[in-house]
């Protein structure tokens, strides 16, 4: 079947379109290989250098103890607790910045003064590390998930901002200039003209904010959590279970690839 | 034929932080109804800054712009603007392209333009393409769509702003051609901004030549060439007779 095919192609294009279509898909195998072979290669190197001991288990882990350790959490049921608690703080964080974020983008595009007024104090809540805040995040809203979800609005919403304006700001004048000459008020001109302009500019912050509102999650877990992914490592390294806080690890790396893999989707959907 | 817009006395100045730049001085010219009209004149001498002012985009500092014996006012609906780009938004099909003055303006007669719309597009060949991207269509469809766009809202007077200068060459004759037609069809006044000398003398009935800045009108030229399109126009004898007259008016404006 597969030779059938291979002299339609052969029938359709010529030798030369038929060997460039071949270098393509041969280095498209090549690539996806090698991404496989890496993986594999590095589970193995570890699992063999673990298991002769080359590197101390205790403090390295091992793949087979990783595999372990995920089997007792699912048999004790904690382990969709954990992963529940984490996703829901983060994906509340995440939606609550990107909306406030973006919220807060448009009122600036809207008012000039105002955003003239408030530029200096973003950038400095830009530059300022919100790890520093978590003190007083959780004297203020007290501990547990809310502060958690704070910590990760708190490091989300900044970036979102300003990406979002940059983007509002940076629409062609001229086109802007093109919906005045037709009467268009500001909110119809942003509606159907800078809104709908910075979407590609808002499916890049929907990706950043994928990996900032993981990150924010899991300071906050860190400062102050009594479950969660982010509580597991804390409390494995206190108590030297390196396997897991490994554990947790692979499982959040799993995670936030697959909440990066929808925004994907999402993107491909905007893109047609 | 009546006069539709007069420029009279007209002055305007830039502001900047470190001074104030006169760019047009005691402008002075009348368009009639359904002429088509070209200013041309050296770079940056202020060309754009008459249409701006035609459109009520800017405010005259002193001096009168009537349009049909009443001021221009701020964003007037009278007036259409067209583009150096063709400013096509690429995430609506080219009928909601089109519509876009009708979506924004909600008039009375909504169903009437949207009519007018959809027989403007047959009569363009554009119907076929009515639910595709902007993206799909050649460079001088998207300026017919773009020319479509503003005549749906029917414009007293249309502006078009080197319309035809991101075109190639042989894009640019024929997108010449097909526009010059469609504001002759439509039977509707415009006033045309290039550099190109050619372009003006080959479209226009009237050519204003711009001082270099402050802009001042310089000369009038009235023309009557043979030929019913732009492309029949440019082989009349005179053509290049003219071409040397602007040219040199405008090295002269240049040199000073």
């Amino acid at each position: 079947m597969k030779k059938k095919n291979n002299n339609n192609l052969h029938a359709m294009y010529s030798k030369t379109h038929y060997e460039y279509v071949r270098k393509i898909k041969r280095d498209k195998t090549f690539i996806l290989s090698m991404q496989i072979l890496l993986f594999v290669a590095f589970i193995g190197l570890w699992e063999l250098l673990a298991t002769v001991n080359i590197i101390d288990p205790f403090f390295f882990s091992s793949p087979s103890r990783i595999y372990t350790t995920f089997v007792s959490l699912i048999s004790s049921g904690s382990l969709w607790t954990h992963i529940g608690i984490t996703l829901f703080e983060t994906i509340i964080g995440f939606l609550i910045a990107t909306a406030l974020g973006t919220l807060i983008a448009i009122l600036l595009w809207w008012n000039e003064k105002l955003r003239r007024i408030l530029e200096p104090y973003i950038i400095i809540l830009n530059s300022l590390p919100k790890i520093a805040l978590g003190p007083i995040i959780i004297l203020w809203v007290g501990s547990g998930a809310t502060a958690i979800i704070t910590m990760c609005v708190l490091i989300c919403i900044v970036i979102t901002t300003i990406s979002m304006m940059n983007a509002f700001l940076s629409c062609d004048k001229d086109k802007v200039l093109l919906m005045q000459s037709m009467h268009a008020n500001k909110f119809q001109i942003f509606c159907k003209l800078i809104l709908p302009s910075a979407i590609p500019e808002f499916l890049s912050v929907l990706k950043i904010n994928v990996g900032m509102s993981w990150v924010g999650t899991i300071m906050g877990e860190y400062l102050s959590s009594s479950a969660g992914l982010g509580y597991l490592i804390v409390y494995g390294s206190q108590v030297f279970k390196i396997d897991l806080v490994m554990t947790s690890t692979v499982l959040l790396c799993l995670l936030a690839g697959l909440m990066y893999a929808i925004i994907c989707v999402i993107e491909k959907k905007f893109k047609r | 034929m009546n006069t539709l817009l007069k420029f009279d006395n007209v002055d305007f100045y830039y502001q900047t932080k470190t001074e104030e730049i006169k760019a047009l001085s005691s402008v002075n010219f009348e368009v009639s109804d359904q002429e088509f009209c070209s200013v041309v004149g050296p770079s940056g001498c202020g060309k754009t800054t008459i249409l701006s002012l035609t459109a009520g985009l800017l405010k005259a500092s002193s001096g009168k712009i009537l349009l049909k014996d009443k001021p221009v006012e701020k964003n007037d609906s009278r007036i259409g603007y067209m583009f150096q780009r063709d400013h096509l938004f690429e995430w609506r099909s080219i009928w909601k392209n089109i519509t876009l003055g009708i979506e924004i303006q909600k008039p009375q007669n909504k169903e009437a333009k949207l009519e007018l719309a959809e027989n403007l597009l047959k009569k363009y060949d554009l119907y076929a393409f009515k639910n595709q991207r902007p993206s799909q269509l050649s460079g001088g469809m998207r300026q017919r769509v773009a020319l479509i766009r503003t005549l749906v809202l029917e414009p007293q007077l249309l502006l078009l702003d080197e319309p035809f200068s991101a075109l190639d060459f042989q894009t640019r004759l024929k997108v010449c051609d097909d526009v010059y037609e469609m504001i002759k069809s439509e039977k509707k006044t415009a006033i045309l901004v290039t550099h190109d000398i050619s372009e003006a003398i080959s479209m226009s009935e009237k050519i204003i030549v711009l001082s270099s800045r402050p802009a001042a009108v310089k000369s009038v030229l009235k023309l009557n060439l043979k030929g019913k399109t732009p492309l029949e126009k440019r082989e009349d004898p005179t053509f290049g007779e003219l071409f040397d007259k602007i040219w040199k008016e405008l090295t002269n404006e240049e040199k000073k």
